[in-house]
């Protein structure tokens, strides 16, 4: 898998996400949930499947929506509870679901990209605290998953 | 004449607590993107309020041209997001409520003895926070319009992607 600038590679392997390319399935996030110092035992909402073919594309309408859904009242209902989120890229397109990761299992039912793709919450010490987007952009920047990337001339 | 930056000047690296009570830093909300940077009374003023329905109105377009906008006023956090969500907005508000940065930018509206608000003013800004323009909005008429908004981001757009004339 190609990985741009920004990217980084996280595995779900239905019960557990682990970095870098792992058995199970593979996907792109935003880095900067990686590279940091992470928080132990932090909540984990993968909205995603391991079988290959649950995928949609970014720019399909459900999944736009989804985005500002977050911007708009997904990311501040969850307050300072939020440690990051990330959507999770396949390729220049394709859109496997979303990751959010907390300090506190609340208000998870809510999360909007639960309607693309069911969710399973883990428990995980591998994300690191991200200001959360400065919106409205939902678009990806350079193919790196939303929200993280900045375009390579700016 | 405010010392708040001139066209060609760079804009303060403002410090300020989010509408969640997040502190954010401008430069991070401006990721390398252009900025409108708009300093609003507060929500309780009717021209704010309309003014803002028409920035929103603007979001959609933002939203796919990798633009930026954030909002300042002294409102605290917790009002500003209530009025956020009332306006359906996507972007970011930056509270002054302990006007942190009013005085030093020299924006505060001396008219106003009851709230003490900023004056209302909007600045677009390059992605390394250099002001490419400015509006003195006390009077309604001296705001940008969305169409003010548009060219400016068209023309920082023009200046700073290498790609944009293909």
């Amino acid at each position: 898998m190609k990985v741009p600038d920004g990217a980084a590679l996280l595995t779900f392997d239905g019960q557990a996400l682990h970095a870098g390319e792992q058995p199970g399935r593979t996907f792109m996030v935003d880095a900067r949930c990686l590279d940091g110092e992470p928080v132990a035992g932090a909540y984990a909402q993968v909205c995603s499947l391991t079988d290959a073919a649950a995928a949609l594309p970014y720019d399909h309408p459900e999944v736009q929506q989804a985005r500002r859904d977050a911007l708009a009242w997904w990311i501040p209902l969850l307050g300072d509870a939020l440690v990051c989120l990330t959507t999770l890229a396949l390729d220049e397109a394709r859109f496997g679901g979303a990751i959010t990761v907390t300090t506190e299992p609340a208000y998870l039912d809510e999360d909007p990209f639960a309607r693309l793709f069911a969710p399973t919450l883990v428990r995980s010490d591998l994300f690191c605290r991200v200001p959360p987007p400065a919106g409205p952009v939902i678009e990806r920047y350079a193919g790196v998953a939303w929200p993280g990337g900045t375009l390579p001339d700016s | 004449m405010s010392p708040a930056p001139q066209p060609g000047e760079v804009f303060p690296d403002l410090d300020l607590p989010d509408h969640t009570g997040r502190e954010r830093r401008l430069s991070e909300l401006a990721g390398g993107d252009p900025v409108v940077l708009l300093f609003s009374r507060g929500w309780w003023c009717p021209k704010e309020q309309r003014h803002l329905r028409e920035v929103v109105r603007l979001q959609d377009e933002f939203e796919v041209a990798y633009t930026r906008i954030v909002v300042v006023s002294t409102d605290e956090p917790e009002v500003q997001a209530a009025f956020r969500a009332g306006l359906g907005a996507r972007f970011v508000f930056l509270s002054d409520a302990q006007r942190r940065w009013l005085p030093r930018l020299e924006l505060l509206e001396e008219t106003d003895t009851l709230h003490h608000p900023y004056r209302p003013t909007a600045f677009t800004l390059m992605p390394d926070l250099t002001v490419s323009r400015r509006w003195d909005g006390y009077w309604y008429w001296g705001r940008p319009t969305m169409e003010d908004l548009r060219q400016e981001m068209r023309a920082i757009s023009r200046a700073v992607r290498p790609a944009f004339e293909r």
